[in-house]
């Protein structure tokens, strides 16, 4: 039971890096628009395709 | 952009009930086809069709696959951007930042993520845009630029060609509080559900040494750690509930927070004194989930609340920041908004939006009032005629006099309107929490009683079954059951273009029985339609009618829109519009008039619209008023939902049985002063129904009060009254039957959740006391009952199909 010693202390720590992942995120606004984000993964960005339109149609 | 492709791409009329391919907005004569990947579309305006071939070229099709919304429609007007590039504006509005400057921007019509997805893209690729970043659900769109490679203006031309027109961004404070607060409550639920999940893998542990068999060290090793994971869930996560406990006990009214707090601060202690003194049981585990599932179901409450509020800043945000003063002398300055005062003489530009209330001075122009009144088409106003703060004025420049400024204007009204009415807490919810206080009272005395029976019956399992019945009882559910569901319904009702002014409304119109219209201003429109026609010396009538329509082709003026539908393909040179008298021009080389009798055809005015040359007539035309596109179907629908239709109104009789029977609505009154319409409504409610009255909130407000609930259809009129318990944001009137429908499904609801709190309380209780619940299954017990309550109120979000 001794090896509990160890995984205890070290389940503590992963809750402790959890919880600071956490608070990070929520502080760099990684939770502001769940939305948005979820669209930008289903189209390939081509912004650095050859001949860029964009420009040239403004 | 090659606008002469366009323009080349311009076809004649269609016919056909087809759609805008980029705003979804029917097609008008003038339709525009435009290939873009290869495939041709049909576009309502020159503007939607250079949006979508921007896009193309952008390589940012995807747009049209990932929406769940049209897009607004785009126009032709030209949008001044200059406003953006003056140096006060800057200064007070933008930041350095490391590039360039940083500018925050609200904008209309984002109206799901793929705009904000687009309208990322399309800034971030404009030349000296250093970053951009939009956020769909409040609007706001950051961009950074650099000021020494582009003006703003040019950067934000891409925005406006696209059909987003920028605001500045106002209430930037409170956007901010709110975002803090936001990210509080989930760093909260985020901790307490990380610390919960700790806590019930070491109380695991515990609950598997049935048998006791565990040496004790390792099990008050165990208890510590648990201990140490259970305090910071405890009182960070749990700090709401117990300063919610603290205020209510310092204003002696006991609710829901007092419990929760009690419950969770009762497990907790008894679990350090066990944990101190080595006894038997600890109960962390219980503690830290009550309030990890207390916090999700708070937080999904609060949810509903915010999308709610979020119609409440669309409307805050359309108003320009500066305005342009006419000065005695004609000279022109341009003013902060804030120095506007009453007869200030304001100078609109077309494409500008209209900084505040006022009167339309020296000639007829088109008003979009879409902010206010949730219809694209634009109203054309007559010298005169009032003219709203937020409105958009529409081709041609506008002069007014200033009558109403900053809070006093009928888009400050609306917004505190709809802030009223969310912040008033309704009867319903404040009789729920009476008796939750009533129930705290007496569940706390429960406890104390079930303790001392326990300590006589089994001493060591007193504390356990009291903490279990304290947690199991919560009366959370009876408590959110009510606002949960209003919350949900009212921000439906605000996507519907409904705003409840009165909390307790939404109650009685699930009850309505009847519905009494009041015929002007509600079911019919200010259009005038074509009613008949009568030719004179030999006119043919489809030749009349032709060289009719040629003239008021381009003309904004009402009678236009009884022509509209005469398709022709003569056209009127040298037109002319005489104020008061008609229109003149030149059709097929010949010189026509069309007006008043003695203007067009030399005859005496008779109030009806001729055609001449000016000495002899040609054809006389009958107008009328036209009833509502959409009038028909509202009360087919309100039928359908078992109601019984009524008419009750000021005007003649032949007009109003004609209008009725049109319509299928077989009691219809003429002739009703509002002392009438009050009677019959009174009559109405004397046999024992619920009257529904449907007015235009200004002639009718005593009925509209007497009435036991009223909807004010609130088209382009002053908001005055408040006896309305409704207003609709717009003319549509079916959506008074989608209200009702949300209504009645509301009082579904309410009463589910009623009835589901009251059962699990009254069943739970006696299982606790009797000592079959452990305090961790309580804990479950009692969250998933509040989530259940708010979940099922969450169902009233959608919104129902028209």
């Amino acid at each position: 039971m001794t090896i509990l010693l160890l995984l205890i202390p070290l389940s503590l720590l992963l809750v402790g890096v959890a919880a600071w992942a956490f608070t990070w995120a929520v502080r760099a606004g990684q939770f502001d628009d769940l939305d948005t984000p979820a669209l930008d993964m289903l189209s390939e960005d081509r912004s650095d395709a050859p001949g860029n339109k964009a420009d040239d149609a403004d | 952009m090659d606008t002469a492709a366009i323009e080349a791409a311009r076809v004649a009329v269609r016919d056909g009930a087809s759609t805008c391919f980029h705003c979804a907005e029917p097609l008008t004569p003038t339709v525009v086809q435009v290939e873009t990947a290869g495939v041709r579309h049909d576009y309502c305006c020159a503007g939607c069709a250079a949006a979508a071939q921007w896009i193309d070229q952008a390589n940012l099709g995807d747009y049209y696959q990932l929406r769940s919304q049209p897009a607004s429609r785009v126009g032709t007007d030209i949008v001044d951007l200059a406003v953006w590039d003056r140096d006060d504006v800057l200064d007070e509005h933008t930041r350095d930042v490391e590039g360039g400057r940083e500018i925050v921007l609200l904008t209309d019509g984002m109206r799901c993520a793929a705009c904000a997805w687009l309208i990322d893209r399309a800034l971030s690729r404009a030349p000296g845009v250093v970053e951009a970043s939009a956020n769909a659900i409040t609007g706001r769109i950051r961009v950074t630029w650099d000021p020494r490679r582009t003006p703003l203006s040019s950067a934000l031309q891409v925005l406006v060609s696209l059909g987003f027109r920028p605001y500045l961004a106002t209430g930037a404070g409170r956007e901010q509080l709110r975002r803090a607060g936001r990210n509080r409550e989930l760093l909260r639920l985020g901790l307490a559900g990380l610390g919960a999940m700790q806590a019930m893998m070491f109380a695991e542990a515990l609950y598997f040494d049935s048998t006791g068999q565990m040496p004790l060290p390792t099990r008050d090793f165990f208890r510590w750690v648990t201990f140490l994971v259970a305090t910071p869930v405890v009182f960070h996560a749990g700090w709401p509930f117990i300063a919610g406990a603290w205020r209510e006990l310092r204003h002696r009214r006991l609710g829901m927070d007092t419990l929760v707090a009690t419950s969770t601060l009762l497990a907790y202690f008894a679990s350090v004194a066990e944990t101190l003194r080595g006894g038997p049981h600890v109960w962390y585990d219980a503690a830290v989930m009550f309030v990890f599932l207390l916090l999700a179901a708070r937080m999904l409450e609060q949810r509903a609340r915010n999308t709610a509020n979020a119609q409440v800043d669309a409307l805050a945000r359309a108003r320009p920041a500066l305005a342009t003063r006419e000065l005695d002398d004609g000279r022109r300055e341009t003013v902060p908004l804030s120095a506007l005062a009453r007869d200030d003489v304001v100078l609109i530009a077309a494409g500008d939006s209209v900084p505040a209330d006022g009167v339309l001075l020296d000639c007829t122009v088109a008003f979009e009032e879409a902010l206010l009144t949730g219809e694209a088409d634009a109203v054309v106003k007559l010298p005169g005629a009032a003219v709203f703060a937020g409105t958009v004025c529409r081709e041609r420049p506008a002069r007014i006099r200033v009558t109403h400024v900053a809070g006093a204007t009928r888009l400050s009204q609306l917004v505190r309107l709809v802030d009223e009415a969310q912040a008033h807490r309704p009867p319903q919810a404040q009789l729920a929490d009476r008796v939750a206080g009533h129930f705290v009272i007496g569940l706390l005395l429960g406890a104390v009683a079930v303790y001392l029976a326990w300590r006589v019956h089994d001493p060591t399992r007193a504390l356990e079954v009291t903490l279990a019945f304290l947690v199991v009882s919560c009366p959370c559910a009876l408590s959110l059951a009510v606002p949960a569901a209003l919350a949900v319904a009212h921000g439906t009702l605000a996507k519907l273009g409904v705003l409840a002014t009165r909390a307790n409304a939404l109650e009685t119109l699930a009850r309505a029985t009847d519905v009494v219209f009041d015929k002007t201003g509600t079911l019919s429109d200010a259009r005038l339609v074509l009613d008949g026609s009568t030719t004179f010396n030999g006119a043919d009538i489809d030749g009349v009618l032709a060289i009719a329509a040629a003239l008021e082709r381009n003309s904004l003026h009402p009678i236009a829109s009884a022509f509209a539908q005469v398709s022709t393909d003569m056209t009127a040179r040298e037109v002319e519009e005489r104020p008061g008298l008609g229109i003149e021009g030149r059709v097929d080389g010949k010189r026509w008039r069309l007006g008043q009798a003695a203007f067009a055809a030399g005859e005496l005015d008779d109030g009806q619209l001729w055609l001449g040359d000016g000495l002899r007539a040609a054809a006389r035309f009958r107008l009328r008023e036209s009833e509502r596109a959409d009038a028909r179907a509202a009360i087919d629908l309100l039928k359908s939902q078992g109601l019984d239709v009524h008419l009750s109104s000021g005007d003649a009789e032949p007009a109003v049985a004609g209008f009725a029977r049109n319509l299928g609505i077989v009691d219809a009154l003429a002739r009703q002063s509002p002392e009438a319409k009050l009677a019959r409504v009174r009559q109405l409610q004397e046999s024992g129904r619920v009257v529904l009255m449907v007015g235009d909130g200004l002639n009718d407000a005593p009925v509209l009060a007497g009435a036991d609930v009223s909807i004010a259809v609130a088209d382009g009129t002053a908001l005055a009254q408040r006896a309305a318990d409704f207003v609709t944001t717009g003319a549509s009137l079916t959506r008074i039957s989608a209200a009702l429908a949300v209504a009645r499904r509301t009082r579904r609801i309410i009463r589910q959740n009623l009835a589901w709190a009251l059962a699990y309380n009254a069943l739970a209780l006696p299982l606790a006391a009797a000592g079959w619940v452990t305090p961790w299954i309580a804990a479950l017990g009692m969250a998933l009952s509040s989530l259940t309550v708010t979940l099922n109120a969450l169902r009233l979000a959608r919104v129902p199909v028209r």
